[in-house]
């Protein structure tokens, strides 16, 4: 009898056990994601309708603030030097790293040496790559007037001048990511199937000919991932922004990041830039939804 | 016996925890003791500045002696005021002390997150302080418009003046010959002769980035033309005919007889100019005007000297002092107080003066032997004019919006007073928003 139920007991406990053990083992990654991505995204979402006051919130607002962004003209400014921004570097390094990845693709020697440093700038931090740039760019002391002095010329103004500033906080951007794009895409290529390239050649097909037909159609999802993932990055873009030009001059480089953090910190207007980024979470979002049902449509055809 | 000795799911998860206890246990049990404090305790937060080089290399050791323990962090300018305001306002507890820039003075009073000192023993009225310092460390002001919610609030001491910068005029002695420039004609006039003689590149430099550093050039040009900035009800008023001839003056006469790339330029690109020898004059700060002496940092030691800034209609200078605040939040508060009384005494401001940095009580000028040359000159402006920013939470904010529009004239060389005049439009958008009227 003893036995019968100190069986029955340690059944239990083995079903109950079985029960629990999927929940805690879960427990800890779903307390982590609670606290540092459902909490803060609910928070800055409650902050979003709010109007604060020396950092504290004094009233509820509803939508005011989100009402308010598209009579901003800095709003409205940083957004179209972002949608610039991105646009441009990113279709650069598009272009760039797939020209990088067909010419990598081939084998010669010391080709892997060449993939190795291609990747370089990647991997150096975004604020070194900044301040590198801004020793280049710097008019007084900069890599470009010394040599400019060398060849007889004057200063080279860069940071000092709205559209040299833009393209070269763009370049900055195209050095820096342009490599991630040459990954990206090398990988991609070497999945290609090789029957269909071979087919081509056999027929006679010159190297145009295959790359319209075949490289670009059969690498056309590849493409799109790689530009979704760099356009939600390039969206993101702080960090060079912030050491270079600081968003200047005038506003020629503000992105919107730059905009929000100073709102948000500066300015100690909290929910007003908490509407502003959960406005530009949905922008991105909604372009990469577009982007997704793009690769769908192109997967289907 | 078998049921036992079985490794079972309970029996891996009653061990892992057990581990994890005994671990924890002994880890926290078998920590070695963070060393007794050498004293007490006081963890300032200052951004970096040459005008603090003096209080690091002298003050501290002596307060050492006094027996505190001085733990020294330093940011750069353009993050400080977000990082401690934050840490402020959160009640993070990272610091004792902020070493402030003056205008944020009014950020940190509106929020309620600084100690009133005058109540931890500091007296706010003793004679001995410079007046125009002493002001800025109340809270709301004792003087001038306050804004909507303190009109009627008692101003208490919220920050004590600690080192007594303000701008003054740093000019090459081979260049300006007899002396001082008087006015600003003077500078670009005798300044363009230097040029020409081979002394000098430009005649003045400046910094032109939007935000802080263009407004912080403009703003003494801008008083010694005669602009105020607001009326008594905030209403912005620099673009009066005064503010717009100081705007044309500045992007136009100023940026033709400075380097081609002042755009661009804050303190480190403006400080090489003066310092490495190719600018005739400039208004700073004691930051860089203290390295003027030392052969290591200048190339042109010997050929700089110190002046009260040029007039149009007036020698007016705008005042940037370090300001100190201790945070509710702090975790050695009574130590940073305690250290406070100890600094702001006479006996160690003179100290100060004498390592070279400007003082806040007016005894401490007087000492026999001030380590600068600058001191003296320094005092002259107190007395020939400074004023501090206007006091208002919401500056950082106002001088953004100058700066851009300024930075843009500047890019341009002309349209100062239309810059003057969209700024103050958006200012007083921005001020109708956060309530003003």
């Amino acid at each position: 009898m003893r036995n019968g139920m100190q069986a029955s007991k340690y059944r239990l406990q083995g079903a109950g056990l079985d029960l629990a053990l999927p929940y805690l083992m879960l427990a800890p990654g779903l307390t982590i994601v609670l606290g540092v991505l459902v909490y803060p995204l609910w928070d800055g979402l409650r902050a979003s309708t709010k109007a604060y006051r020396y950092g504290s919130p004094v009233a509820d607002v509803g939508l005011q603030n989100y009402v308010r962004l598209w009579s901003d003209a800095q709003f409205l400014n940083s957004l179209w030097v972002t949608v610039r921004f991105v646009a441009l570097s990113v279709s650069i390094e598009a272009v760039l790293g797939f020209a990088l990845a067909l010419f990598c693709l081939h084998e010669f020697r010391g080709i892997r040496l060449l993939r190795t440093v291609l990747i370089i700038p990647m991997v150096i931090t975004p604020v070194v790559v900044a301040i590198v740039f801004r020793l280049i760019y710097a008019s007084d002391a900069g890599m470009l007037t010394a040599l400019s002095a060398a060849m007889g010329g004057g200063a080279v103004q860069i940071l000092g001048d709205p559209l040299k500033a833009f393209i070269g906080l763009v370049a900055l951007d195209v050095w820096e990511w342009t490599p991630l794009m040459f990954l990206i895409l090398l990988a991609g290529l070497q999945s290609l199937p090789h029957e269909p390239f071979e087919a081509a050649r056999v027929d006679g097909a010159g190297a145009w000919r295959v790359f319209v037909d075949l490289t670009f159609p059969m690498m056309r999802p590849v493409l799109a991932i790689a530009i979704v993932l760099r356009t939600i990055d390039a969206f993101g873009t702080f960090d060079q922004v912030f050491v270079l030009t600081r968003g200047g001059p005038g506003e020629a480089t503000r992105l919107i990041s730059i905009y929000g953090y100073d709102t948000a910190f500066k300015f100690q207007q909290t929910g007003y830039a908490a509407a502003l980024f959960v406005t530009i979470g949905l922008v991105v979002l909604a372009l990469a939804f577009s982007a997704i049902r793009l690769l769908r449509r192109i997967d289907a055809s | 016996m078998m049921h036992s000795s079985r490794l079972t799911r309970r029996s891996v998860i009653k061990g892992g925890l057990g581990l994890a206890l005994a671990t924890t246990a002994l880890t926290t049990l078998g920590l070695p003791m963070p060393a007794k404090a050498a004293g007490k305790k006081v963890i300032i937060g200052a951004f970096a500045d040459g005008g603090l080089t003096p209080f690091k290399e002298k003050i501290i050791p002596l307060a050492k002696e006094q027996g505190f323990d001085i733990q020294f962090l330093e940011d750069e300018y353009g993050v400080t005021l977000e990082k401690w305001f934050a840490d402020a306002q959160s009640g993070a507890g990272q610091y004792d002390l902020y070493l402030l820039d003056d205008p944020w003075v009014p950020q940190f009073g509106a929020a309620n997150v600084l100690e009133d000192l005058g109540a931890g023993g500091i007296d706010g009225s003793d004679k001995d302080w410079i007046g125009s310092m002493i002001d800025m460390g109340y809270w709301p002001p004792q003087k001038g418009p306050r804004v909507k919610g303190f009109e009627n609030a008692k101003p208490t001491l919220i920050c004590v003046p600690f080192v007594g910068d303000l701008q003054t005029l740093t000019y090459r002695n081979d260049v300006f010959t007899g002396g001082a420039p008087k006015t600003w004609d003077e500078v670009i006039a005798k300044g363009k002769e230097g040029v020409a003689a081979g002394k000098i590149k430009y005649p003045v430099v400046f910094r032109g980035v939007s935000g802080n550093p263009i407004v912080t050039s403009w703003y003494p040009v801008f008083l010694s033309f005669g602009g105020s900035f607001f009326d008594d009800k905030w209403n912005p008023i620099f673009n009066s005919a005064e503010g717009k001839a100081s705007a044309e003056f500045f992007v136009g006469t100023m940026k033709q007889n400075a380097p081609s790339g002042v755009v661009e330029f804050d303190s480190d690109q403006e400080g090489a100019a003066i310092l490495g020898g190719d600018a005739g004059a400039i208004i700073q700060y004691s930051g860089n005007a203290l390295k003027a002496d030392d052969p290591a940092q200048t190339k042109v030691a010997g050929k700089l000297d110190f002046g009260v800034v040029p007039k149009q209609q007036s020698a007016i200078a705008q005042m940037g002092i370090f300001i100190a605040g201790v945070p509710k939040s702090a975790p050695n508060k009574a130590n940073s107080i305690e250290f406070l009384k100890w600094y702001v005494s006479a006996e160690t401001q003179a100290k100060l003066s004498e390592a070279g940095s400007i003082p806040v009580k007016r005894s401490a000028f007087g000492i026999a032997k001030p380590g600068n040359r600058l001191i003296p000159v320094a005092l002259q402006q107190l007395d020939a004019g400074a004023l501090p920013r206007p006091r208002t939470p919401d500056w950082a904010k106002v001088e953004e919006l100058l700066g851009i529009e300024l930075n843009k004239a500047l890019q341009a060389g002309s349209g100062g007073g239309a810059a003057l005049d969209t700024a103050a439009k958006q200012v007083k958008d921005y001020l109708t928003t956060a309530g003003y009227y």
